[in-house]
C-alpha cells in the first residue's frame, strides 16, 4: 500500500513537472502571436449575424453570431469593433436533406450536418496588437487549432482591412 | 421677398406632409396578415439561431431559422409537440456569390446573404389555429403581410412533418 502510495506520488510529481516544461502554446519559439485558446462562454445563445456557404472543398454552411458588443457594433455600423466584441463562426457539413428534397419534390434543399469547427475573432487591442486587435481561435471537437495553423488566420483576415478585418455582413 | 418666404413656407409644409407620409408606410409592419392574423412580432431579430439553411433551384434563397425563448428552450429540450407561445421565424435572402471573400480565398466558393426576399413565421396556438396543426402561418415582403391564397399552402406542405410537429428545421447544435 506504501508503495503504491509513492508511485501515486511520483507520478503526480512527474506530471506537476510535464506541464510546467511544456511551453504555452501561445509563447513558443520566438513568441508568434496568441490566439484564442478557450471556447468564449455561453456563445450560442449570441445573436444571429449572417449565414454563408462556402463551396468546393471547405463544402460548408455557416451561422455568424456576435456577443452584445459585437452585435451592436454592426448594427450600429461601427467601425472598429470595440474592445470585448467577439465573433463566433459555426460551421456544419453542407448536407442535402432529403427530407425537405421529398417534400418539395426536387432535390434543392441543404441544411447543416454534422459540425466540423467553430471559429473566434475576439478583440483586444493591446492583447491581440500583433494581428490587428484581433485573437483568431479555431476548435474542432473543442480542440483548439495549432500554432502552425492559427498562423494562417490574420493574413487572410487582413485583406479586408477596410472592414476591420472582419468579412462577414450584417443581414438585416 | 416675401414671395420667397411663402415658397419656404410651402416646402417646409409639404417636408412635414411627406416625412410623415414616410413614416406610416414604415409602420406597415403592424398590419396583420389575413388569414391567421399574425404581425410580425417585435424582436424577432434579435432572438436566438436554430439553424441555417440553403435552398437552391427557383427559391435559389439563404435562409436562418430564429425562435423565440420558449421555441429555443422547446428545441434544446428536444420536447415535441412544440408549446403555445412558440414563434418560429424565417429569414431568407437572395443566395449571392461574395466578391470579396471569393478574392481572398483566391477562388469562387463563397456565397452569402444578398437582398432580403421575404420573412415568415410559425406561430403555436393550439386552440386559435387547432385546424392546421396548431400553427398559424405568415410570410411577409417589405414589411407588408403577404395577402395572397398561396398561404393556403402552408399547412398542406408542412403536414409531411407531423412526426415532428409539422416543423422542418433541426435544430443546429
Amino acid at each position: 500500500m506504501r508503495r503504491f502510495t509513492f508511485f501515486l506520488t511520483a507520478v503526480a510529481t512527474l506530471a506537476g513537472l510535464v506541464i510546467l516544461i511544456a511551453p504555452d502554446p501561445g509563447r513558443a519559439d520566438g513568441q508568434p502571436a496568441p490566439f484564442v485558446t478557450e471556447i468564449p462562454h455561453g456563445y450560442r445563445d449570441w445573436r444571429w449575424i449572417s449565414s454563408a456557404h462556402e463551396a468546393g472543398k471547405l463544402n460548408s454552411l455557416g451561422a455568424v453570431l456576435g456577443n452584445d458588443i459585437a452585435f451592436n457594433a454592426w448594427r450600429d455600423g461601427k467601425l472598429p469593433f470595440p474592445d470585448g466584441s467577439i465573433i463566433a463562426a459555426l460551421h456544419y457539413r453542407n448536407v442535402p436533406s432529403d427530407e425537405n428534397n421529398k417534400v418539395f419534390g426536387q432535390a434543392q434543399s441543404f441544411v447543416p450536418g454534422p459540425p466540423t469547427n467553430v471559429q473566434f475573432m475576439v478583440k483586444d487591442s493591446t492583447k491581440y496588437a500583433a494581428t490587428g486587435g484581433w485573437g483568431f481561435g479555431h476548435f474542432a471537437d473543442g480542440k483548439p487549432g495549432d500554432a502552425t495553423f492559427m498562423k494562417t488566420c490574420f493574413p487572410c483576415h487582413e485583406k479586408t482591412k477596410a472592414t476591420d478585418l472582419v468579412f462577414t455582413r450584417y443581414a438585416p | 421677398m416675401k414671395r420667397i418666404a411663402y415658397l419656404l413656407l410651402a416646402l417646409v409644409a409639404l417636408t412635414g406632409v411627406l416625412v410623415y407620409m414616410a413614416h406610416a408606410a414604415g409602420r406597415s409592419d403592424a398590419e396583420a396578415e389575413p388569414i391567421f392574423g399574425i404581425k410580425i412580432p417585435p424582436g424577432y431579430r434579435d432572438w436566438k439561431l436554430i439553424s441555417v439553411a440553403h435552398e437552391e433551384g427557383n427559391l435559389n434563397d439563404l435562409r436562418a431559422l430564429l425562435g423565440n425563448d420558449t421555441a429555443i428552450k422547446a428545441y434544446r429540450d428536444g420536447k415535441l409537440p412544440f408549446p403555445d407561445g412558440t414563434i418560429i421565424a424565417r429569414l431568407a435572402w437572395s443566395y449571392v456569390p461574395s466578391e470579396e471573400n471569393n478574392k481572398a480565398f483566391g477562388r469562387a466558393q463563397s456565397f452569402v446573404a444578398g437582398p432580403v426576399t421575404n420573412v415568415q413565421f410559425m406561430v403555436k396556438d393550439s386552440k386559435k389555429y387547432a385546424a392546421t396543426g396548431g400553427w398559424g402561418f405568415a410570410q411577409f415582403k417589405d414589411g407588408k403581410p403577404d395577402a395572397s391564397a398561396a398561404l393556403k399552402t402552408c399547412f398542406p406542405c408542412h403536414e409531411p412533418a407531423k412526426a415532428r410537429d409539422f416543423v422542418f428545421t433541426n435544430y443546429a447544435p
